[in-house]
């Protein structure tokens, strides 16, 4: 820290209300690694987003890294430059923080990081963008008095499957062998503005999808799976019952019908004779005839 | 729009290479890796090979970076007694290292086990081989015993050779015995009948026993023979002379 610290650059990290612990998390490790950033309360979802900007102004901040969950479930984030500068929204995915197990390297707190680009990010214009401004978000200023002189540490922006992935590594030796320390996640890029939080819209993802739309497209193909199984059910019951085919009146056929002869009504006036009652020896009485039953139904 | 973002992409700053850090490289080619045609085509789905990719990307960056920050006199390594606070506490740390110990451990009881039943199975082999050679050797004893009981080999060397190596034994009455080898009559019947040990229908007769001739003896057949029922035979050659002739001879050699 010797040295005149020139590059007066402040990022304010902050978040929305209605954050999940995972995000919380998430905010942290950035706050712990970039020893150039600022912290703030979490802001009030009534309030529009160009607020944000005053507040920045307020702690006298020139950059911002904005957290906003919605929903509980979808997380954005805002990364912009804002007294004019431009701005970018990107969904997050894939978080994964400093504190899990399987992230087995440190850092010293605030050493500053190399930045490492894919060479994606020279080809396209917006990709050129956005690395300028990752670049002057997560590069910590050289002599800033929180910062540690060693370089020891590096952020990888890779883009794959249109999107950016971010890892944070350790480096052991000077032959390049490396330990991923730190946070990880996935950015998913929306929309860039002009303006910071505002302004006219520089590009729009055309691969993005919103959290809804995804949702909504999944539960859209279990409910069309449905409806195919219950149309097919549909058809095969129309099948059964099967359309009643009309066959004509054959004449032929009633040519054999003899009506019966009709038998005179005869009307019996006095009882007939009854019948002797003739008791059945060989039928058992009641209850044997139960217990019979039962032998029988038992061996059965 | 293309004009717009390039305007402000000229709008970025521009600083100094040692105040921004960054690096645009593509991965390192790993020579291991299965070809450098389809590096770009990294699966996004195919987990380990992305991080592979992530990690290759990140090694480039780290290989240009350091000669170039070692030229700026920028230090990256750390002295071994520069204590500062770090990105994670210690405790963190000791939980990480406690459940890479813990992993390490459960694979390590997990290979003692394989080795150990695979210990037990050889194990158990070479020891029926043992006892198998022990009851062969014992039932070679015996045979040697009875061989000399019956008087087939008269040499005691078997009991000798026991303690000393094989080789006395092979020189020794081994060799006589394998000579003589099996009963006359069992090299007979092993020669009429082959090899494959006692067979259930041995002694029937087949086409070619039947139609063998050649154990035909025409003296035996025809009863012209000396004849075998003879009480003492070679006695009777020389037949001792009866009492007249005794006494005659007796005389005459007077």
């Amino acid at each position: 820290s010797q040295g005149k610290w020139k590059n007066k650059k402040r990022v304010l990290i902050f978040s929305s209300r209605g954050i999940n612990f995972r995000t919380r998390h998430l905010m942290q490790d950035l706050r712990t690694l970039m020893p150039h950033s600022k912290a703030d309360t979490k802001m009030d979802r009534k309030d529009q987003l160009f607020v944000i900007n005053e507040v920045c102004e307020i702690k006298n901040c020139n950059k911002c890294i904005f957290f906003e969950a919605k929903k509980k479930q979808d997380l954005y984030m805002w990364l912009s430059n804002t007294p004019q500068g431009p701005s970018a929204k990107f969904l997050v995915q894939n978080v994964h923080t400093l504190a899990e197990l399987k992230m087995t390297g440190n850092c010293l707190r605030g050493s500053r990081p190399l930045l490492s680009f894919d060479p994606i990010f020279d080809k396209e214009p917006h990709y050129a963008l956005l690395k300028e401004l990752f670049i002057q978000i997560f590069g910590t200023p050289q002599y800033h008095p929180k910062s540690q002189p060693f370089v020891d540490h590096v952020f990888t922006f890779t883009v794959t499957d249109e999107r950016i992935w971010f890892r944070n590594y350790q480096i052991i030796e000077e032959d390049a062998s490396l330990v991923e320390i730190g946070p990880r996640f996935v950015l998913n890029l929306i929309k860039i503005f002009q303006g910071s939080f505002g302004g006219p819209t520089l590009y729009e993802n055309p691969h993005y999808q919103s959290p809804n739309m995804h949702r909504r497209l999944i539960r859209l193909s279990v409910a069309a799976k449905f409806r195919e199984k219950h149309h097919v059910k549909e058809v095969q019951k129309m099948k059964k019952k099967g359309s009643k085919v009309l066959v004509k009146e054959d004449p032929t056929e009633v040519v054999f019908e003899t009506p019966a002869e009709e038998k005179p009504v005869e009307i019996q006036l006095v009882k007939p004779e009854s019948k002797p009652i003739v008791k059945d020896k060989k039928k058992l009485r009641k209850i044997q005839r139960k217990k019979q039953k039962k032998l029988f139904k038992t061996e059965a | 729009q293309n004009g717009l973002k390039q305007c402000l992409a000229e709008f970025r700053q521009q600083l100094a290479w040692v105040e921004r850090l960054d690096v645009t490289l593509g991965p390192v080619v790993d020579p291991v890796s299965q070809s450098a045609s389809d590096t770009d085509a990294v699966d996004p789905e195919n987990d380990f090979q992305r991080e592979m990719s992530f990690y290759r990307q990140a090694q480039a960056a780290v290989l240009e970076a350091l000669p170039r920050l070692r030229k700026l006199q920028v230090p990256t390594r750390r002295p071994d007694d520069y204590f500062a606070e770090m990105a994670k506490s210690d405790q963190q740390m000791q939980k990480i290292r406690q459940k890479l110990k813990s992993k390490q451990e459960a694979m390590e009881r997990s290979e003692k086990a394989k080795q150990l039943r695979a210990m037990r199975k050889y194990g158990k082999k070479v020891q029926t081989e043992i006892l198998q050679r022990r009851q062969k050797e014992k039932k070679n004893m015996l045979n040697a015993v009875k061989k000399y009981q019956k008087g087939l080999s008269d040499k005691l060397d078997f009991l000798d050779d026991e303690q000393t190596s094989s080789q006395g034994n092979k020189k020794g009455s081994a060799s006589q015995r394998t000579k003589k080898g099996p009963n006359a009559k069992r090299r007979y019947k092993n020669q009429k009948f082959g090899f494959g040990g006692k067979k259930k229908g041995s002694k029937w007769n087949t086409k070619e026993s039947f139609n063998d001739v050649s154990s035909f003896q025409a003296k035996v057949a025809h009863n012209k023979g000396p004849g075998k029922t003879r009480k003492g035979g070679k006695k009777a050659l020389n037949k001792r002379p009866g009492k007249r002739a005794r006494q005659k001879m007796k005389n005459r050699a007077h």
